[in-house]
């Protein structure tokens, strides 16, 4: 007995394996990595529906080559004949070939025509209507959400379900590109100097889903991470409201915000980045402080380029009351 | 052509002074000096082969960071700069120069040449890829180590990068352009003037006719890769701002110039995969191929369409919707000519003897795993969905069903297809065909599952990760078939190591072959052949068998 039968076997096996692992798999609520997240948005959902659209017609090529192959393989295969032993010297069909030429043609433009149709609705899933604007900034390595009343927000953004946001994009001209995606909301869309680039998210659903940076950044790509928690539209508004208070009366919440978004993502004492800033004599320059954030030094990118006057003394409050290194032994301000 | 010449034989057309193919005697200097295209192949396939090995030692430590989370077996830095000069070793110093290599080595005698056109620019090329290499490989060593901004290098972030490994990456690619621009030429030249008489286009051996594509792909589009990546020099030289936003530069420039090399780039690499894998599926399937001018002129189809679609590597950066559009139609329109290739492979096989040698097991699994890629493929092409998978996990599952699944099994398809012809020995079948199943079982461990990664959310080129549902055991799956992979390549040194002196003899054509190059004593003699046959159809050597039984009264 010739050794292709057995290995065969031991494929199939394999394979049923991973089918009923799969199986398995999907009776979980992550789909098991086989299709994408269960999505969250109007524009998500479309994706979805190319998606499955994608599974039918490659599935269907797929078994067009593997089932011929392994029906061929098995029955055609050599069984102790000699090498000499020739097959009929068939050199083609025509009328063959032209048919599995034509046949990719048609799934082509059925996929490209399907595409085509679901891209408006995945691009502005409710064209006209009024819209939330938020400015997202990529930076290294965080996200600076800008709200059209004024509110910034590190890496967390806040979005009201059942209404589109505009999302303007972009990354300040000194920085490098990032890519905004929170899978279960949108695809991707990359965050580029220079340039202003926009998305549109209708959510479906309320609750916190992952963000994360897609293109990869620098050094800290992996901790450029966020959450973008849908609100139901009274909490939105409410909340939206509240912070613009809370951040004209408490810089320091924002300046809190600001510390672990950007700073502590190096300048943690536990990673081995930034060097540590607790105690750090600079912190009580205010103007030096401003010029690194600014500008960067060395290894450290300019992570504060383009903030308002109001952001950057929001991070001074924060700095000089909880790290800097105290002027009087005895002041007894507390630590943060 | 010459008048006098017997039908059966012909004596090499080319045949000028003799240039002594290696101009200094002795081991090791006969190899430095030669001009010989088999050495020069031999000694290309062989660099390439190690640096193979080392690019392949990178994915492995990476596979070790990722196989748990929150893992702590190297540094991110260190991390950056393995994927970095995994995936650009991988692409310019193996997968290239290695068909450079099998060229060198194959396109001569398949064509019944006495040498490559130009026999000293080859060496040059050679040569220079070799330094090129050592750059490389040596930008380890540089102040900060090496590169560390990904393959394609976009700037900003490449600009920004600290110390001089992104520079000596961007020498070493301008060195690698050089070699790979001088081997292109020389291929074409050669292929266009040097074929044996009766050789005509439509009776070429089907991995020349990639080896065509392959040479005129690479003079069309690496003037672009050099261009780029000169701006980029001058950029971080400070002297310009091309791709600097502040100063009115944009860094997207760079990306279109990059992918347009960069798609071209995909098929440079794989056409000539598609060659090994028409060569050998007919051998092995006792049959000669079906639809040799469909395949031949898909083969051009291909070459001409890759690039037409470079800008589906930038669905994501806020291209105009139709342009969009356009990228997805005419990436999916690639599929067209190679679903006729894949499906003429397959009827190849129809009705054939299929002798399942180690060639062929890879020349099968080739089949199974590039089909996979190319229809992962088609999901993201189609733009909408590409948003969602793009620079996940997806795409690193997708490229190495596409670069592994087809240029590696290609590879190890030609390398235990013409090892008997470059040694003289075969290698051992048992051990080939473990390895086969290794590389295979492997292959889908490692990489199958990371279209699931992807699905679930899990970006490309993190160094770590949480303990999301899932990932975890996804990620350690695939980390188990990278071990395997690695096992299987370790099996093939094995394997060539132990029958380098051991193995039985070959003899010029051990699997009844159909091209000129089995007509050859192997390893060859440096002139290659005393007397060429006249070719009469692009099976010469099964005409000659023919030929040979009629008058032997049947036997062959």
């Amino acid at each position: 007995m010739p050794p292709p039968v057995r290995p065969l076997a031991a494929l199939s096996a394999a394979v049923l394996v991973a089918l009923a692992s799969a199986a398995a798999a999907l009776a979980q609520g992550t789909r098991g990595g086989f299709a994408p997240l269960e999505p969250q948005s109007t524009g998500a959902e479309r994706i979805d529906d190319l998606y499955w659209f994608l599974v039918a017609i490659t599935t269907f090529v797929l078994l067009l080559v593997m089932v011929p192959l392994l029906v061929f393989v098995v029955r055609f295969r050599s069984r102790g004949r000699p090498r000499t032993v020739e097959g009929p010297q068939i050199r083609g069909n025509t009328a063959y070939e032209i048919a599995w030429t034509l046949v990719p043609v048609a799934l082509v433009a059925l996929t490209v025509g399907f595409t085509i149709y679901k891209v408006p609705g995945i691009v502005d899933p409710s064209p006209g209507e009024e819209q939330t604007v938020v400015r997202v900034e990529g930076r290294q390595f965080y996200w600076q959400f800008e709200y059209e009343n004024g509110v910034i927000a590190i890496d967390r953004l806040r979005l009201p379900v059942g209404r589109t946001t505009l999302l303007r994009l972009t990354a300040p001209d000194g920085d490098v590109i990032h890519s905004f995606w929170a899978p279960a909301l949108m695809g991707k869309q990359d965050t580029i100097p220079g340039q202003l680039t926009r998305l549109r998210i209708e959510p479906t659903r309320e609750g916190t889903y992952r963000l994360f940076c897609g293109e990869f950044c620098g050094i800290q790509h992996t901790a450029m991470r966020g959450e973008v928690e849908v609100l139901s539209q009274q909490e939105f508004e409410q909340w939206l409201e509240q912070e613009r208070r809370t951040q004209e009366e408490q810089p320091i919440s924002l300046g809190g915000a600001i510390w672990t978004g950007v700073c502590a993502k190096c300048h943690d004492p536990e990673l081995d980045l930034g060097p540590p800033l607790e105690g750090n004599p600079i912190l009580n320059d205010p103007r030096a402080v401003e010029l690194v954030v600014r500008r960067g030094r060395g290894a450290m990118p300019g992570v504060g380029q383009r903030w308002s006057e109001e952001q950057m003394e929001a991070l001074q409050v924060f700095l000089e009351t909880t790290l800097a290194p105290r002027r009087e032994e005895d002041g007894d301000d507390g630590d943060g | 052509m010459t008048a006098t010449a017997s039908p059966e034989t012909q004596h090499p057309p080319q045949l000028r002074p003799p240039t002594p193919p290696d101009w200094r005697e002795g081991r090791v200097m006969g190899w430095i000096t030669t001009l010989d295209h088999k050495r020069i192949g031999i000694l290309y396939i062989v660099t390439s082969l190690v640096f193979f090995l080392l690019a392949g030692l990178m994915a492995l430590l990476m596979r070790t960071q990722l196989a748990t989370p929150d893992a702590a077996f190297m540094t991110r830095d260190a991390y950056n700069q393995l994927f970095t000069m995994h995936g650009t070793a991988m692409i310019f110093l193996v997968v290239v120069p290695i068909w450079a290599g099998f060229a060198n080595y194959l396109v001569p005698l398949m064509i019944g040449a006495r040498d490559m056109a130009f026999p000293r620019l080859n060496a040059m090329s050679y040569w220079l890829f070799l330094l090129s290499g050592i750059v490389f490989f040596a930008s380890f060593f540089a102040e900060h180590g090496a590169a560390r901004a990904g393959w394609y290098s976009y700037p900003p972030l490449s600009i920004q990068s600290f110390g001089n490994g992104q520079d000596l990456w961007i020498l070493s690619l301008h060195i690698l352009t050089i070699s790979s621009l001088a081997g292109a030429i020389n291929f074409l030249v050669t292929i266009h003037n040097m074929r044996t008489p009766g050789m005509t286009w439509m009776r070429l051996p089907l991995f020349v006719w990639s080896i065509e594509v392959y040479a005129a792909l690479l003079v069309a589009v690496l003037p672009a890769l050099t261009a780029g990546l000169t701006l980029l020099l001058l950029d971080r030289m400070r002297l310009t701002s091309f791709f600097v936003a502040a100063e009115g530069g944009d860094p997207i420039l760079y990306q279109h110039v990059f992918w347009f090399f960069g798609h071209p780039e995909v098929y440079i690499i794989i056409l000539p995969a598609f060659g090994v894998i028409s060569e050998v599926l007919p051998v092995f399937s006792r049959k000669p191929i079906f639809g040799y001018k469909a395949i031949a002129f898909s083969t051009v189809a291909i070459g001409f369409l890759s690039m037409l679609v470079w800008a589906h590597h930038m669905y994501t950066v806020g291209l105009p919707l139709w342009l969009q559009g356009f990228f997805m139609v005419s990436s999916m329109v690639v599929a067209v000519p190679t679903g006729v290739k894949i499906f003429n492979w397959v009827a190849t096989t129809w009705r054939g003897n299929l002798i399942f040698d180690t060639p062929m097991l890879y020349a099968i699994g080739f089949l199974v795993v590039f089909t996979i890629g190319g229809l992962s493929g088609i999901f993201i092409a189609a733009f909408p969905f590409d948003w969602y998978a793009h620079d996940t996990y997806f795409i690193v599952a997708h490229m190495h069903y596409v670069l592994f699944g087809g240029a590696i099994f290609a590879l190890f398809a030609a390398l235990h297809y013409w090892w008997p012809k470059l040694f003289g020995r075969m290698l051992d079948e048992r051990l080939g065909k473990v390895q086969f199943w290794t590389t295979f079982v492997g292959f889908n461990l490692a990489f199958f599952p990371q279209h699931m990664l992807g699905l679930l959310g899990m970006p490309r080129r993190v160094y770590t990760y949480e303990d999301e549902p899932l990932w975890t055991e996804y990620n350690l799956v695939s980390t188990i078939g990278s071990y395997l992979m690695g096992l299987g390549v370790l099996l093939f040194v094995v394997n060539a190591l132990r029958t380098r002196r051991r193995g039985p003899r070959a003899g010029n054509d051990p699997w009844l072959a159909d091209t000129l190059e089995w007509y050859a004593t192997s390893p060859p003699p440096p002139h290659n052949f005393d007397r060429v046959p006249y070719v009469t159809s692009a099976r010469p050597l099964r005409d000659l068998r023919r030929r040979l039984a009629e008058r032997n009264g049947g036997r062959v």
